[in-house]
Protein backbone atom coordinates (compact mmCIF):
# COMPACT_ATOMS: atom_id res chain seq x y z
CA UNK A 1 0.00 0.00 0.00
CA UNK A 2 1.59 3.23 -1.05
CA UNK A 3 -0.02 6.28 0.15
CA UNK A 4 2.51 9.06 -0.07
CA UNK A 5 4.87 10.12 -3.03
CA UNK A 6 7.70 9.44 -0.43
CA UNK A 7 6.38 5.67 0.32
CA UNK A 8 6.36 5.08 -3.67
CA UNK A 9 9.96 6.85 -3.92
CA UNK A 10 11.47 4.47 -1.53
CA UNK A 11 9.55 1.33 -2.83
CA UNK A 12 10.66 2.43 -6.48
CA UNK A 13 14.32 2.20 -5.12
CA UNK A 14 13.97 -1.07 -3.36
CA UNK A 15 12.24 -2.48 -6.72
CA UNK A 16 15.08 -0.93 -8.83
CA UNK A 17 17.87 -2.51 -6.56
CA UNK A 18 15.85 -5.99 -7.16
CA UNK A 19 16.73 -5.46 -10.80
CA UNK A 20 20.47 -4.47 -10.65
CA UNK A 21 22.94 -7.06 -11.43
CA UNK A 22 26.75 -6.61 -10.94
CA UNK A 23 26.05 -3.12 -10.40
CA UNK A 24 24.17 -2.51 -13.44
CA UNK A 25 20.16 -2.40 -14.36
CA UNK A 26 19.34 -5.62 -16.03
CA UNK A 27 16.69 -5.33 -18.49
CA UNK A 28 14.64 -8.19 -18.62
CA UNK A 29 14.94 -7.80 -14.64
CA UNK A 30 13.05 -4.29 -15.14
CA UNK A 31 11.09 -5.03 -17.60
CA UNK A 32 9.49 -8.50 -15.29
CA UNK A 33 9.24 -6.07 -12.29
CA UNK A 34 7.40 -3.65 -14.29
CA UNK A 35 4.92 -6.30 -15.49
CA UNK A 36 4.29 -7.84 -12.04
CA UNK A 37 3.46 -4.25 -10.37
CA UNK A 38 1.05 -3.64 -13.45
CA UNK A 39 -0.65 -6.93 -12.95
CA UNK A 40 -0.92 -6.26 -8.98
CA UNK A 41 -1.99 -2.80 -9.11
CA UNK A 42 -2.22 -2.32 -5.58
CA UNK A 43 -2.98 1.37 -4.37
CA UNK A 44 -0.36 3.65 -5.46
CA UNK A 45 1.19 1.66 -8.23
CA UNK A 46 1.54 4.27 -10.57
CA UNK A 47 3.35 6.59 -8.01
CA UNK A 48 5.70 3.68 -7.59
CA UNK A 49 5.77 3.16 -11.57
CA UNK A 50 7.05 6.74 -12.62
CA UNK A 51 9.63 6.58 -9.85
CA UNK A 52 10.82 3.33 -11.13
CA UNK A 53 10.63 4.71 -14.80
CA UNK A 54 12.78 8.02 -14.02
CA UNK A 55 15.21 5.96 -12.12
CA UNK A 56 15.49 3.59 -14.87
CA UNK A 57 16.43 6.72 -17.44
CA UNK A 58 18.62 8.26 -14.94
CA UNK A 59 20.42 4.57 -15.62
CA UNK A 60 19.77 4.29 -19.10
CA UNK A 61 21.56 8.05 -19.35
CA UNK A 62 24.23 7.27 -17.30
CA UNK A 63 24.89 4.51 -19.17
CA UNK A 64 24.42 6.46 -23.18
CA UNK A 65 26.67 8.68 -24.79
CA UNK A 66 24.73 11.22 -26.70
CA UNK A 67 27.38 11.84 -29.39
CA UNK A 68 26.04 15.37 -31.50
CA UNK A 69 27.65 17.30 -34.45
CA UNK A 70 27.02 19.22 -36.94
CA UNK A 71 27.69 17.30 -39.92
CA UNK A 72 27.82 13.14 -40.21
CA UNK A 73 31.00 11.75 -39.02
CA UNK A 74 32.70 9.49 -41.15
CA UNK A 75 32.67 5.70 -40.18
CA UNK A 76 36.28 5.43 -38.66
CA UNK A 77 35.33 8.89 -36.34
CA UNK A 78 32.43 6.78 -34.96
CA UNK A 79 34.06 3.62 -34.23
CA UNK A 80 36.85 5.98 -32.60
CA UNK A 81 34.51 7.89 -30.15
CA UNK A 82 32.43 4.58 -29.56
CA UNK A 83 36.08 2.50 -28.58
CA UNK A 84 36.64 5.69 -26.54
CA UNK A 85 33.72 6.06 -24.67
CA UNK A 86 33.97 2.66 -23.35
CA UNK A 87 36.88 2.89 -22.66
CA UNK A 88 36.49 5.66 -20.10
CA UNK A 89 33.03 4.94 -19.14
CA UNK A 90 32.68 0.88 -19.17
CA UNK A 91 32.21 -1.66 -21.92
CA UNK A 92 28.09 -1.73 -21.11
CA UNK A 93 28.08 2.09 -22.36
CA UNK A 94 25.69 2.97 -25.52
CA UNK A 95 26.79 5.19 -27.55
CA UNK A 96 24.34 7.10 -30.18
CA UNK A 97 24.95 9.52 -32.72
CA UNK A 98 22.69 12.35 -33.86
CA UNK A 99 23.05 14.79 -36.49
CA UNK A 100 22.82 18.72 -35.45
CA UNK A 101 22.84 21.41 -37.88
CA UNK A 102 22.66 23.94 -34.95
CA UNK A 103 25.95 23.06 -33.76
CA UNK A 104 27.82 24.88 -36.81
CA UNK A 105 31.18 22.44 -36.48
CA UNK A 106 32.42 20.56 -34.57
CA UNK A 107 31.20 17.63 -31.67
CA UNK A 108 29.68 17.31 -28.72
CA UNK A 109 29.31 14.16 -26.26
CA UNK A 110 27.04 13.79 -23.71
CA UNK A 111 27.22 11.15 -20.67
CA UNK A 112 25.28 11.19 -18.19
CA UNK A 113 25.64 14.53 -16.55
CA UNK A 114 28.98 15.08 -18.20
CA UNK A 115 29.42 16.69 -21.36
CA UNK A 116 32.07 17.18 -23.32
CA UNK A 117 31.86 19.99 -25.87
CA UNK A 118 34.13 21.41 -28.89
CA UNK A 119 31.42 22.49 -31.24
CA UNK A 120 31.37 26.05 -32.88
CA UNK A 121 28.09 26.90 -31.00
CA UNK A 122 29.88 26.34 -27.64
CA UNK A 123 33.05 28.61 -28.45
CA UNK A 124 29.90 31.38 -30.00
CA UNK A 125 27.89 30.99 -26.79
CA UNK A 126 31.19 31.25 -24.49
CA UNK A 127 32.37 34.30 -27.06
CA UNK A 128 28.78 36.43 -26.73
CA UNK A 129 29.16 35.92 -22.44
CA UNK A 130 32.53 37.42 -22.77
CA UNK A 131 30.52 40.69 -24.49
CA UNK A 132 28.38 40.21 -21.55
CA UNK A 133 25.65 38.61 -23.34
CA UNK A 134 23.18 36.02 -22.25
CA UNK A 135 24.26 33.51 -24.69
CA UNK A 136 21.17 32.67 -26.80
CA UNK A 137 22.45 34.30 -30.10
CA UNK A 138 20.14 32.52 -31.95
CA UNK A 139 16.86 33.95 -29.95
CA UNK A 140 15.39 37.51 -31.39
CA UNK A 141 16.30 40.85 -29.37
CA UNK B 1 -26.07 166.08 75.27
CA UNK B 2 -25.13 167.99 78.73
CA UNK B 3 -23.98 164.53 80.35
CA UNK B 4 -21.13 164.59 77.40
CA UNK B 5 -20.73 168.35 77.61
CA UNK B 6 -20.10 167.16 81.32
CA UNK B 7 -17.60 164.38 80.55
CA UNK B 8 -15.86 166.29 78.20
CA UNK B 9 -15.30 169.05 81.41
CA UNK B 10 -14.42 166.77 83.96
CA UNK B 11 -11.46 164.45 81.64
CA UNK B 12 -10.36 167.19 79.04
CA UNK B 13 -12.04 170.52 79.72
CA UNK B 14 -13.82 172.48 77.63
CA UNK B 15 -11.61 172.45 74.71
CA UNK B 16 -12.97 168.72 74.09
CA UNK B 17 -16.48 169.75 74.97
CA UNK B 18 -16.71 172.78 72.37
CA UNK B 19 -14.96 170.35 69.44
CA UNK B 20 -17.88 168.08 70.42
CA UNK B 21 -20.41 170.77 70.03
CA UNK B 22 -18.76 172.40 67.33
CA UNK B 23 -18.94 168.76 65.27
CA UNK B 24 -22.47 167.95 66.71
CA UNK B 25 -21.60 165.20 69.06
CA UNK B 26 -24.52 163.64 71.34
CA UNK B 27 -23.21 161.56 73.72
CA UNK B 28 -25.86 159.03 74.34
CA UNK B 29 -26.72 158.69 70.78
CA UNK B 30 -22.49 158.01 70.31
CA UNK B 31 -22.61 155.61 73.20
CA UNK B 32 -25.88 154.47 71.89
CA UNK B 33 -24.37 153.60 68.39
CA UNK B 34 -20.95 152.24 69.89
CA UNK B 35 -22.57 149.59 72.21
CA UNK B 36 -24.98 148.92 68.65
CA UNK B 37 -21.79 148.71 66.54
CA UNK B 38 -20.19 146.98 68.92
CA UNK B 39 -22.92 144.58 69.31
CA UNK B 40 -23.09 144.33 65.50
CA UNK B 41 -19.37 144.03 65.13
CA UNK B 42 -19.65 140.98 67.71
CA UNK B 43 -22.51 139.47 65.51
CA UNK B 44 -20.40 139.87 62.03
CA UNK B 45 -17.31 138.95 64.04
CA UNK B 46 -19.14 135.82 65.33
CA UNK B 47 -21.65 134.65 62.71
CA UNK B 48 -20.30 136.44 59.58
CA UNK B 49 -16.74 137.38 59.96
CA UNK B 50 -15.24 134.46 61.56
CA UNK B 51 -17.38 131.36 59.28
CA UNK B 52 -15.78 133.57 56.15
CA UNK B 53 -12.35 133.32 57.87
CA UNK B 54 -12.99 129.81 58.84
CA UNK B 55 -13.95 129.49 55.07
CA UNK B 56 -11.05 131.75 53.61
CA UNK B 57 -8.47 129.61 55.90
CA UNK B 58 -10.42 126.62 54.67
CA UNK B 59 -9.61 127.68 51.23
CA UNK B 60 -6.54 128.86 51.64
CA UNK B 61 -5.33 125.71 53.03
CA UNK B 62 -6.65 124.03 49.81
CA UNK B 63 -5.29 126.21 47.94
CA UNK B 64 -1.92 125.65 49.67
CA UNK B 65 -2.23 121.82 49.76
CA UNK B 66 -3.31 122.53 46.07
CA UNK B 67 -0.03 124.02 45.36
CA UNK B 68 1.82 121.49 48.06
CA UNK B 69 -0.02 118.88 45.90
CA UNK B 70 1.32 120.98 42.16
CA UNK B 71 4.37 120.52 43.35
CA UNK B 72 4.43 117.06 44.62
CA UNK B 73 2.70 116.59 41.13
CA UNK B 74 5.47 118.30 39.00
CA UNK B 75 8.28 116.16 40.72
CA UNK B 76 6.69 113.10 40.77
CA UNK B 77 6.25 114.02 36.65
CA UNK B 78 9.72 114.92 36.80
CA UNK B 79 10.62 112.26 38.31
CA UNK B 80 8.30 110.06 36.38
CA UNK B 81 9.57 111.81 33.39
CA UNK B 82 12.85 110.74 34.40
CA UNK B 83 12.47 107.35 35.03
CA UNK B 84 10.02 106.87 31.36
CA UNK B 85 13.22 108.07 29.88
CA UNK B 86 15.43 105.94 31.15
CA UNK B 87 12.67 102.81 30.70
CA UNK B 88 12.92 104.38 27.53
CA UNK B 89 16.72 104.33 27.47
CA UNK B 90 16.59 100.66 28.54
CA UNK B 91 13.87 99.78 26.19
CA UNK B 92 15.53 101.14 23.45
CA UNK B 93 18.77 99.44 24.39
CA UNK B 94 17.05 96.21 25.05
CA UNK B 95 15.43 96.28 21.34
CA UNK B 96 18.94 97.78 19.69
CA UNK B 97 20.20 93.95 21.40
CA UNK B 98 17.08 92.17 20.51
CA UNK B 99 17.90 93.66 16.79
CA UNK B 100 21.12 92.67 16.76
CA UNK B 101 20.16 89.44 18.17
CA UNK B 102 17.31 89.00 15.67
CA UNK B 103 20.12 90.19 12.95
CA UNK B 104 22.58 87.13 14.64
CA UNK B 105 19.69 84.28 14.28
CA UNK B 106 18.93 85.18 11.06
CA UNK B 107 22.39 85.41 9.88
CA UNK B 108 22.88 82.19 11.41
CA UNK B 109 20.09 80.35 10.13
CA UNK B 110 20.89 81.96 6.62
CA UNK B 111 24.35 80.54 7.05
CA UNK B 112 22.94 77.57 8.24
CA UNK B 113 20.50 76.92 5.63
CA UNK B 114 22.84 78.13 2.47
CA UNK B 115 24.87 75.01 4.01
CA UNK B 116 22.29 72.80 4.13
CA UNK B 117 21.42 74.02 0.66
CA UNK B 118 25.05 73.70 -0.81
CA UNK B 119 25.13 69.86 0.70
CA UNK B 120 22.00 69.08 -0.65
CA UNK B 121 23.12 70.41 -3.92
CA UNK B 122 26.38 68.49 -3.72
CA UNK B 123 24.12 65.27 -2.97
CA UNK B 124 22.24 65.76 -5.57
CA UNK B 125 25.19 66.30 -8.12
CA UNK B 126 26.83 63.63 -6.73
CA UNK B 127 23.93 61.23 -7.13
CA UNK B 128 23.44 62.58 -10.76
CA UNK B 129 27.13 61.62 -11.17
CA UNK B 130 26.69 58.14 -10.09
CA UNK B 131 23.61 58.20 -12.10
CA UNK B 132 24.95 59.08 -15.06
CA UNK B 133 28.07 56.73 -14.15
CA UNK B 134 25.52 53.68 -13.88
CA UNK B 135 23.79 54.81 -17.27
CA UNK B 136 26.76 54.94 -18.90
CA UNK B 137 28.46 51.77 -17.53
CA UNK B 138 24.94 49.76 -18.21
CA UNK B 139 24.67 51.71 -21.66
CA UNK B 140 27.98 50.47 -22.48
CA UNK B 141 27.70 46.97 -21.21
CA UNK B 142 24.39 46.98 -23.64
CA UNK B 143 26.48 48.06 -26.18
CA UNK B 144 28.71 45.51 -25.71
CA UNK B 145 26.47 42.53 -25.39
CA UNK B 146 24.78 43.93 -28.49
CA UNK B 147 28.02 43.93 -30.44
CA UNK B 148 29.26 40.93 -29.63
CA UNK B 149 25.50 39.49 -30.15
CA UNK B 150 26.09 40.90 -33.75
CA UNK B 151 29.42 39.64 -34.11
CA UNK B 152 28.37 35.95 -32.72
CA UNK B 153 25.75 35.89 -35.44
CA UNK B 154 27.79 37.05 -38.10
CA UNK B 155 30.09 34.27 -37.35
CA UNK B 156 27.87 31.64 -36.29
CA UNK B 157 26.45 32.17 -40.42
CA UNK B 158 29.81 32.65 -41.56
CA UNK B 159 31.67 29.62 -40.04
CA UNK B 160 29.00 27.33 -41.01
CA UNK B 161 30.04 28.42 -44.76
CA UNK B 162 33.58 28.23 -44.56
CA UNK B 163 34.24 24.68 -42.16
CA UNK B 164 35.22 22.40 -44.54
CA UNK B 165 34.97 18.25 -43.85
CA UNK B 166 38.85 18.29 -43.02
CA UNK B 167 37.38 20.93 -39.86
CA UNK B 168 34.84 18.92 -39.15
CA UNK B 169 37.06 16.20 -38.65
CA UNK B 170 40.00 18.16 -37.21
CA UNK B 171 37.28 20.28 -34.40
CA UNK B 172 35.45 16.14 -33.91
CA UNK B 173 39.34 15.22 -32.86
CA UNK B 174 40.05 17.78 -30.76
CA UNK B 175 36.59 16.52 -28.43
CA UNK B 176 37.91 12.89 -28.00
CA UNK B 177 40.93 14.64 -27.02
CA UNK B 178 38.72 16.09 -24.30
CA UNK B 179 37.22 12.63 -23.84
CA UNK B 180 40.64 10.94 -23.43
CA UNK B 181 42.04 13.84 -21.00
CA UNK B 182 38.98 12.68 -18.84
CA UNK B 183 39.85 9.11 -18.60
Amino acid sequence: MIRTTAQAKRKARQLYRCCLVNGRLNPSRAQHAASIVLELKRRGYMRLLKEFQRLVRLEIAAYTAMVESATPLPRHLENRVRERVQNTYGAGTTTLFKRNPELIGGMRIRIGSDVYDGTVEAKLVALQRNFGGSGGYRQNP
Amino acid sequence: MNTLGFFIDATAGGQVQQIAKTFGVDWPHLLAQVISFSIVCFLLHRYAYKPVLAILDQRRRQIAQGIADSEKIKAELVKTEAERHVILMEAGTEANKIIEEAHAAAAQVRKNETQKALTAAEQIIVQAQEAAAQEHTRMLGKLKSELGLLVVRATAQVTGKVLTPDDQQRMAEETIQQLAKAA
